[in-house]
């Protein structure tokens, strides 16, 4: 409660807040303002921003409609970067408890195939495996998955280092309890904490990448992406920068708001942590 | 026949360089319904042996026959059941249970891990154990850290007795409580151990508390045994230089009104 | 006896979850110069707080109500008035027992002394924050004003290894508290920081003062933070639980070696335990404390033999001393 009065005193972290709850408001409305398909042809082609009010962001180099691109591109952009972010969160989180808890020899193997994962440049990774399958949303999100789940790995087994010297860690095996439960039930949900402040950061590269990898017509051909975006306007760049232009503020926006709300998150939680 | 007989115990841990005994060829042996008392100041070994009773860590060498069996051969699935016979109270309660956990989760554990009642029926064992340790059945929705400490060690023994064990190790879990709520737990304990013959190992630095609850009494230094026996003969008379040493540095309240006839002790 | 500070309607709450809760109600004491005052008490019975107000430690957020009045006879000034709060107590300077004031009643006490502070010149504020600033203001006062904690004040805390720095030296840590306190050069201060490691006795002084924190036993770090304490000559020496993380032999020492550096330096002491049977060894007055309020209080032995409260009749028989008689009915006890 004091916690959320706290938040809310944070002027950057409500910035960033109302920055993502319009890009929510634009992902979940896109079908509803938009119907069909964003991709069909809707004018006349290269109309520049701000002449015909039925089309106020203009028209591509095909007379799609800006406005409705930018709408279902918010889609992609959230549903990719928070999807990837959620999917590199449990693995890592899973894959650095097991390392931490277990020690020994699986703590030496698995912390040797995160090494190996770190060392090859993440968006490399990413573009590589898109390459080899092939382009889809899934793909795509495993693939960023896959380029950054080694950071919130290595910081769980840090924090669970440290938790299974603890006193209620003992406990649990005195009473008997399977060392799988007590990793996953009494370790892990303790060293969550530092694990989640790294959301933000994944999920802001999330959207990056998924953006770049768009950009380089590695993503899914199928939607409407601001990477893609931003690759279709590149040819007219000089002629009709807009098109280039705002799909890419509303990336700088974006990641800017998860950022923010992210650092407003850590900074409460770190507040209540240091008074308690 | 004993409960646990421990022999040989030895555990080393290097450090820089060196191998350092933190326990060293110690025995002893617990009888049924017993209170053998572990003590000895800070570094003498005394939390490192309740941990290798309890097999938290492993020893270096000896053995350990608990209820007839080689407690130190049982793995798995066998040492996990057994663990229900072999139970331990933490000093620190608030250290010694999951932060988030409620004091239902903390009592419903043991009962479901050992299959000892059903889900439909552990509520009701849940508020058995409570008002068995003096505490209101209504607290069991409260979260751990809502409790007092008291209230929270009180939880930490209904924890303990929830399986039924005939052995429980108290590693100095009266020492960080307040003198008028140790007094309470340290009766629960002896009401306990009269009701249902559960031996204790009882860690404690502090050996007027020692003197008032336990049997029999092996004093540790640096490791080793320096003496054992009966738990008020070494207290009253130390043979040990470190027995000597903890009955002179022990604090004394030197009452007027209590000088008849207990100075003797004092004189030694 | 000179009087060395006198506390008088001390009340201290802190904010927890929206609510005020009192740790200190309405406390007034008189603390004489050179004696040893030992503050007894349960979890909760308000005495750390009250060695954290008289050190001025109290953390942010913390209501102050009340004042001390301080008699430093070396110090530049010699009676500094630590409380912008005017005077409402009538029993400004006695040693009077805690007044019988419900919490509530306090606060409200404590709201109206802070309502009448000159607080105008915040005009436009809401009357929320304006109060909120008259509370921060209070607690500069307290820092502000002499005694300074370090050069008048020396505190030994429970945790040594908290106290010290980890990634500095003993001899460092030492030498830093007199250059600041007592303007000495490195030097200067690096010798004398070693002869105060040899005043409490930890062994070998010389390679002690190259020493980190890690390197030395419990016992060993709490002699520093003792040394630390006392660096800057204070003339009050609170000990907060000093001893309550070692082992009886450990404490037992530490608790002799501060008996004999009080008596050496002709410090007054301000020994804060949950252990009556302790402080009754080394105290010559004993405060008996619960839920904030001060029970009962006087000469050790007064307390010791003859209590006046039933509550510290029932801390005393609480205490299993060597002479107790077992709990253990050893006819019964045993299988």
């Amino acid at each position: 409660m004091s916690g959320l009065r706290r938040f809310l005193h944070t002027p950057e972290a409500v910035a960033g807040v109302v920055i993502l709850a319009a890009l929510f408001a634009m992902a979940l409305s896109a079908s509803l303002l938009f119907p069909g398909d964003p991709q069909s042809i809707a004018g006349p082609a290269l109309l520049p921003p701000f002449q015909d009010w039925s089309l106020p962001l203009g028209t591509d180099r095909l007379g799609r409609n800006v406005l409705a691109e930018l709408f279902h591109g918010a889609r992609t952009s959230l549903a990719v970067g928070l999807a990837a972010a959620a999917a590199a969160l449990a693995v890592g989180a899973v894959i650095g408890t097991l390392a931490g808890f277990a020690g020994g020899l699986i703590d030496e193997v698995l912390m040797r195939i995160t090494d190996a994962f770190q060392t090859v440049p993440g968006f490399l990774l990413a573009l590589a495996f898109v390459s080899v399958v092939g382009p889809s949303l899934g793909v795509v999100v495993v693939a960023i998955a896959l380029s950054t789940w080694t950071g919130p790995a290595r910081v769980a087994r840090a924090e669970v280092l440290s938790i299974r010297e603890r006193d209620y860690v003992a406990g649990a095996r005195v009473i008997g309890m399977h060392p799988l439960a007590i990793a996953f039930r009494e370790v892990l949900p303790n060293a969550l904490p530092p694990v989640l402040a790294l959301s933000s950061v994944i999920v802001a590269a999330a959207i990056l990448t998924e953006a770049a990898l768009s950009f380089l017509g590695l993503g899914d051909p199928n939607r409407v992406t601001w990477g893609g975006m931003i690759a279709e306007g590149r040819t007219v760049l000089r002629t009709a920068p807009f098109l280039s232009i705002v799909p890419g503020i509303a990336l700088v926006l974006t990641v800017l708001g998860v950022y923010l709300a992210g650092e407003g998150i850590v900074e409460t939680t770190a507040v209540k942590r240091g008074l308690s | 026949m004993s409960l646990l007989t421990a022999s040989n115990l030895t555990k080393r841990y290097s450090r820089g360089g060196k191998t350092v005994a933190a326990v060293d060829d110690v025995s002893f042996a617990i009888a049924p319904g017993e209170t053998l008392a572990l003590a000895g100041p800070s570094g003498s070994g005394k939390s490192t042996v309740a941990r290798l009773v309890l097999r938290l860590i492993e020893p270096d060498g000896g053995g350990i026959v608990f209820e007839g069996d080689d407690f130190l051969a049982l793995g798995g699935t066998a040492l996990r059941t057994r663990r229900a016979r072999l139970q331990m109270v933490f000093q620190d309660p608030l250290a010694a249970f999951n932060p988030r956990a409620t004091v239902a989760r903390v009592l419903d554990d043991p009962l479901r891990i050992h299959g000892i009642a059903p889900r439909t029926e552990r509520p009701r064992r849940i508020a058995q154990l409570l008002e068995r340790v003096g505490l209101a059945a209504a607290l069991a929705q409260r979260a751990i850290h809502e409790i007092s400490g008291g209230q929270r060690q009180r939880v930490a023994i209904a924890r303990a007795i929830a399986t039924k064990p005939s052995l429980i190790v108290l590693d100095e879990a009266v020492s960080a409580l307040d003198v008028s709520v140790r007094g309470q737990i340290l009766e629960l304990l002896l009401d306990l151990q009269r009701e249902q013959k559960i031996a204790y190992l009882f860690i404690s630095h502090d050996l007027g508390v020692v003197r008032a609850i336990a049997h029999r009494i092996v004093l540790l230094d640096a490791g080793r045994i320096a003496e054992s026996g009966d738990a008020r003969a070494v207290i009253d008379a130390p043979r040990s230089a470190i027995g000597k040493a903890l009955v002179a540095a022990a604090p004394r309240l030197d009452r007027n009104i209590r000088q008849d006839g207990s100075s003797t002790a004092r004189q030694s | 006896m000179s009087v060395l500070a006198s506390i008088s309607d001390l009340t201290v709450t802190y904010r927890r979850d929206g609510n005020e809760v009192a740790a200190l109600k309405s406390f007034s004491l008189d603390i004489a110069s050179g004696e040893r005052l030992a503050i007894i008490g349960e979890s909760g019975s308000g005495k750390s707080t009250l060695a954290l107000a008289i050190a001025g430690l109290l953390p942010r957020g913390a209501r102050i109500g009340g004042h001390i009045d301080w008699l430093l006879p070396a110090s530049a000034s010699a009676k500094a008035h630590l409380s912008v709060l005017p005077d409402i107590s009538p029993s400004k300077g006695e040693i009077a027992p805690s007044s019988p004031l419900s919490p509530i009643t306090n606060g409200a006490a404590g709201d109206d002394a802070t309502a009448t502070l000159p607080i105008s010149s915040q005009v436009g504020e809401m009357s929320g924050r304006t109060e909120g600033s008259a509370v921060e203001r209070q607690l500069r006062h307290l820092r502000d004003g002499v005694p300074l904690l370090g050069s008048d004040i020396g505190f030994i805390f429970q945790d040594p290894s908290a106290s010290l720095d980890p990634v500095m030296t003993i001899g460092k840590q030492i030498a830093e508290v007199t250059r600041t306190h007592l303007g000495l050069t490195w030097s200067q201060a690096y010798a004398k920081a070693k002869t105060l490691l040899e005043r409490v006795r930890l062994p070998d002084p010389d390679s002690a003062l190259h020493a980190f924190p890690h390197q030395l036993s419990g016992g060993q770090k709490q002699r520093v933070a003792i040394a630390a304490a006392i660096a800057a000559g204070p003339k009050l020496l609170i000990a907060d639980e000093a001893t309550s993380a070692l082992d009886t032999i450990v404490q037992a020492e530490i608790v002799a070696l501060i008996r004999r550096l009080v008596a050496e330096d002709g410090m007054t002491l301000l020994f804060i335990s949950h252990d009556i049977a302790l402080a009754a060894e080394l105290a010559e007055r004993i405060a008996v404390f619960r839920h904030g309020q001060l029970v009962e209080l006087g000469a050790t032995a007064q307390i010791i033999n003859a209590p006046a409260q039933a509550y510290t009749r029932a801390l005393l028989d609480a205490h299993i001393g060597l002479d107790a008689e077992p709990l253990l009915n050893r006819s019964g006890g045993r299988a």
